[in-house]
């Protein structure tokens, strides 16, 4: 028993002093978001939203430590990569646009995103073979538009 | 009590109605319009330009007039391809070895706007500074 107590009461003292370090869990406006048809915009919004927008929904263990810290590195970083709350910004350089969408369509092809973790506690983020396939060709069509056939 | 004499004499009562401030209005979009159509229209050879050479962003700082939309160059003279981009600026592109690409930028509030090379962590990053 004592043993245990020894173990215990260190750990717990950590947990609570890892309290002390706090993010802020803030969604910032959106600026100009991703046009898209419905079901790829639906596909993309349940997949990524939650990292690459400013319509992050964040979950109660966001604001424990040490999953906070995580989750605000996960949230930060993905919305420097790839923020679809300023997609606005990235169509004014059509080069950067072609990127993203390049990008998009390669990520969702090989199944990096939405990452593992995330679709353990996500599991309706995971994205079937078929929305992965809707994707490609969606940006295989943004990226060399045919003129509609008469 | 003059200066309401006045408005009330060029007011709606006096027959200008809002002429005068639309027609300022008018000049004052007008001037900046031109200014931004030039910083637009500038030739090649006078854009502003970035080059990446021997690992570096030459210049590391560049200087461009603030609130107003312009083309960057971008100049890769290295053997490896790079990857220009800013998180500030929300620009990303790849620029293959030997390339020069045409970045259009925003116009900018005054202030710096971190760049960096994303396929080469040990490329110094690089500034833009709007003024």
């Amino acid at each position: 028993m004592h043993r245990l107590t020894k173990c215990l009461l260190p750990a717990a003292v950590a947990a609570v002093a890892m309290q002390v370090v706090r993010y802020p869990r803030t969604n910032p406006a959106v600026e100009s978001d991703l046009v898209a048809p419905p079901e790829i915009k639906s596909a993309l919004h349940r997949a990524c939203y939650d990292c690459h927008s400013n319509e992050t929904t964040w979950p109660w263990y966001s604001a424990v430590a040490p999953m906070s810290w995580v989750i605000h590195h996960d949230v930060a970083e993905g919305r420097s990569r790839l923020n679809f709350s300023s997609w606005g910004d990235y169509a004014e350089d059509p080069g950067t646009k072609s990127q993203k969408l390049e990008e998009i369509s390669k990520s969702v092809a090989r199944g990096d995103m939405a990452p593992w973790y995330y679709r353990m506690l996500h599991p309706d983020a995971a994205l079937s073979d078929d929305q992965r396939a809707q994707v490609v060709r969606w940006v295989t069509r943004e990226l060399d538009p045919k003129p509609a056939s008469p | 009590m003059k200066l309401k004499s006045i408005l009330s004499h060029h007011g709606t009562a006096g027959g200008w109605g809002p002429l005068p401030v639309v027609l300022c209005l008018g000049v004052v979009l007008a001037g900046a319009g031109v200014v931004a159509a030039d910083e637009a229209a500038k030739p090649d050879d006078q854009l502003p330009t970035i080059t990446l050479k021997g690992g570096r962003f030459d210049p590391s700082e560049l200087v461009v007039p603030a609130n107003t939309a312009f083309k960057l160059l971008v100049t890769n003279s290295d053997s490896d391809a790079i990857e220009f981009e800013s998180f500030e600026l929300h620009r990303e592109r790849v620029v293959k070895p030997g390339e020069t690409i045409t970045v259009f930028m925003p116009s900018l509030s005054p202030g710096t706007y971190k760049f960096f090379d994303d396929f080469h962590n040990s490329t110094p990053n690089g500034v833009i500074v709007a003024k």
